[in-house]
């Protein structure tokens, strides 16, 4: 890529014609330009693959005739290399051409990716350092394709019978969580970094420690960061602060995290920040850590009140939203709901408080940790059961760290097209299919050992650090996720109904699904991986499998597609969600998505669209509670709809074609995509035909201000 | 109504052998590596969570009320056996 055509100055040009045989100048990837060598062909062959050298010397011999006679003036690295391979096609070296093939984009590609957004992650705005990270992403894609996987894994992304995410981050694990604790106890204390920095004394201290960690393994992970049950482990840092002053370091904290531009091709930092009104039971009894790193001699169970005050004032500042009264777009506050919250004091009010959040500006998820079993959400929703091990580490909390290595997401109604509505083969068929996704992740797996082998001279070096005894990256606790997309597509072609038009049709989505986690089981023990099943927020692959289905079954395919056809505009429903567009009451959508939830370990959740409506919080509340109590649901969050209005600033609830307050037709949608709030104008055209079909569910919940 | 067991579980054995199973209509759903048509028939009841804390057997009643412990399984397979 780095010799993109370059065309020849006239004095070359001028030079060249002149001469007659053998003065061919090459523009090289080096930025130079070299006279003819076919000996550069022999070697870079004998190099680079495992052509001996007199086949070599005779691919280069034919190369130069072919350059000679074909009269061309000005040859380039790449031209050179695309004859070299037409020669070893020639002579049926399909390795060596793989081999020697070269990476890059076209001309024109480049072009288009310079000039114009990138619609394939809503999370990047679009300018020169965003093009940097889509141009190198576009070269590491094809690296991992060709490098990484085997052919297999590799033709089943391009056909679009999985997704592997992320490619273009191949060198990187998926997601991290952590907690605060390692940064209270061993500082900012990184590789490479010119100075290194003590435990933090003050509250606003550890907060940059936050944001620069946060900075550091956003480079590290192609995915979320997410941190553990921040109000509490910040507790011991507030006890002498006023109120006035917690609220700023709320300020702060969110502000930081939700400032565009900060960091990797000005893509906001993805974060998930956990919270508890309680303490959790496993930190109840764990020696606190506060100011300098030492132990305060307390434990946590004695600061509830520091870290009630600071949750509380987190969602004071949600709640105010941005300068322009938008909803911030990051972090992502995710409050955990358990039965140590409802025997909590205050949680009443408490959760009216983060249900007004959630009713006028939609940040609030609410995670429901049943039972007795200890849950943490790790990174990018996934959240899974601590065991005893886990338990353990719960007592030096800095060792919780969790990683989630890879994602690779299934395309579930091709799965069915193929297996012509017959139950054996879309069983057989979904078990193949996630052979080759578990055949993906151990490749992966392999690769990211290879580069974490190389400790600190390598390029992970961050995860290697062993300022804990143990490395960063914990990979034996590592999960590797199986996504699917599109199960009420694979149901509706396969026995003809969708999931909300019969419990006959949830109850094969159920079969479907667990025979999934059955397999997922049966391939971990086999490979020694924890492989769990995801539901994938496909905010892209959603889009993608639809169009590649419309490509390649387009008679089975037509028909099931969600979306404007006609408009391109279309998509298959994600994961296990019941078709956006049925109008079902949200309590019962909450209940029966929640039926899938207990099988699917990585972080499940119902959306509730809200459209322009404002329910009021205790509506919201009292739908939360029953949720907790009468449902398997994991998690829920509530979607309003913005206007926000380019000329004037201001912003209105719904999604309007016009500002309401000065008439403007420059305006922007906002709402959530799947994971995350974002604006419509960014979004791909498969979303874009999802959000007109969402059922909006006005009028479900009673009103603001209606009694 | 289901009952829902697994292999090498004593105490799914002993309800089987106590009580002709067919005769109260009751259905068996034996949970297992090979039958996600169990585990999906579990999830649809709502039970995924409480066979993992509570293990098993487990009685569904045909109201979708569940019984999650062998004592309290035979005591009211007893009484319907008598009426
Ligand atoms: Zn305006």
């Amino acid at each position: 890529m780095g010799s993109v055509v370059q065309l020849s100055s006239p004095e070359q040009e001028k030079r060249m014609q002149e001469t007659t045989d053998m003065a061919l100048f090459v523009h090289t990837s080096k930025e130079a330009i070299d006279g003819w060598n076919r000996e550069k062909i022999v070697d870079a062959l004998v190099r680079e693959t495992y052509v001996d050298r007199d086949t070599a010397d005779a691919i280069s011999l034919e190369v130069e005739q072919q350059v000679l006679s074909s009269g061309i003036k000005m040859l380039t690295a790449p031209l050179i290399r695309e004859l070299v391979d037409a020669k070893l096609i020639e002579r049926g070296l399909e390795q060596a051409r793989m081999m020697h093939t070269r990476l890059g984009v076209p001309l024109y590609d480049a072009e288009q990716m310079i000039m114009h957004p990138n619609k394939e992650n809503a999370n990047v705005p679009h300018g020169p350092e965003a093009t940097n990270l889509t141009l190198a992403e576009g070269i590491k894609k094809e690296y991992a394709l060709l490098n990484v996987f085997t052919q297999d894994v590799g033709e089943a992304h391009m056909r679009g019978d999985i997704h592997l995410h992320d490619l273009g981050f191949i060198d990187r694990p998926y997601c991290s969580g952590q907690s605060l604790e390692y940064l209270k106890k061993f500082g900012l204390n990184l590789p490479n970094s010119l100075a290194m920095a003590k435990p933090a004394k003050h509250p606003e201290v550890l907060l940059a420690h936050m944001v620069k960690f946060a900075a550091a393994l956003q480079s590290n992970f192609a995915g979320a960061i997410g941190w553990d049950a921040v109000n509490l482990f910040f507790a011991p840092y507030l006890v002498d602060l006023s109120d006035r002053e917690v609220k700023q370091l709320a300020q702060m904290l969110i502000f930081e995290f939700s400032q565009q531009a900060v960091a990797r091709g000005g893509q906001a930092i993805f974060s998930d920040i956990n919270l508890y009104w309680e303490v959790p039971k496993h930190f109840e009894d764990v020696p606190a850590i506060g100011p300098g790193g030492t132990y305060t001699g307390k434990t946590y169970a004695e600061y509830e009140k520091d870290a009630q005050r600071f949750v509380w004032l987190l969602f004071d500042v949600f709640k105010e939203g941005d300068a322009s009264g938008r909803p911030f777009f990051f972090p992502k506050p995710l409050v955990h709901i358990t039965e140590k919250f409802f025997k909590t004091p205050g949680h009443e009010k408490f959760l009216n408080h983060i249900c007004d959040v959630a009713a006028d500006k939609g940040n609030t998820y609410f995670v429901f940790d049943r039972g007795s079993t200890a849950k943490i959400s790790e990174c990018c929703r996934l959240s899974f059961k601590l065991e005893q091990s886990d338990l353990e580490d719960a007592k030096e909390p800095w060792k919780m760290r969790y990683s989630a290595l890879q994602n690779v997401t299934l395309n579930l109604p091709r799965i069915a097209y193929r297996s012509g509505k017959d139950n054996t083969r879309l069983f057989e068929n979904i078990t193949e299919m996630m052979k080759i996704t578990a055949d993906a992740h151990s490749k992966k797996r392999e690769f990211i050992l290879r580069l974490l082998s190389n400790e600190k001279s390598g390029p992970l070096n961050l995860l290697t650090m062993k300022l804990d005894g143990t490395p960063y990256l914990r990979m034996h606790r590592c999960t590797y996720l199986i996504g699917m997309v599109g199960l009420n597509e694979l149901i509706q072609y396969h026995i003809g109904q969708e999931m909300h038009e019969s419990h006959e049709a949830t109850k094969f989505g159920l079969e479907v699904i667990a025979h999934m986690k059955l397999v997922s089981d049966k391939l971990s023990r086999k490979y020694g991986m924890r492989f769990v099943l995801e539901q994938t927020p496909a905010e892209s692959t959603a889009y993608r499998f639809a169009k590649l289905d419309i490509q390649y079954y387009p008679e089975e395919a037509t028909e099931i597609v969600k979306g404007d056809l006609k408009r391109n505009e279309i998509y298959y429903t994600n994961s296990t969600l019941y078709n956006v567009g049925a109008s079902m009451n949200p309590i019962e959508r909450t209940r029966l998505e929640g039926r899938f939830h207990p099988i699917i370990e990585a972080g499940a959740i119902t959306h509730i669209w809200l459209g322009e409506s404002k329910p009021s919080k205790e509506s919201l509340a009292n739908f939360v509670t029953k949720t907790f109590r009468y449902t398997k649901n994991d998690q829920i969050a509530f979607s309003p709809e913005f206007t926000a209005c380019k000329e004037c600033g201001k912003v209105s609830r719904g999604l309007h074609e016009k500002c309401s307050y000065c008439g403007s037709e420059d305006v922007d949608g906002i709402t959530r995509i799947t994971g995350y709030f974002t604006r419509v104008s960014s979004w791909n055209k498969g979303k874009l035909g999802e959000l007109k079909d969402r059922y909006r569910n006005q009028g479900q919940f009673k009103k603001q201000g209606v009694s | 109504m289901t009952l829902f067991t697994k292999s090498l579980c004593s105490a799914c054995q002993d309800v089987k052998q106590e009580f002709d199973l067919e005769m109260l209509g009751i259905k068996l759903e034996e949970l297992g590596p090979e039958n996600p048509g169990a585990l999906a028939h579990l999830a649809w009841h709502e039970l995924v969570e409480t066979v993992e804390t509570k293990g098993l057997p487990i009685l569904v009643l045909d109201d979708s009320s569940s019984i999650a412990d062998a004592d309290e399984i035979k005591d009211y397979l007893a009484t319907i056996n008598k009426s």
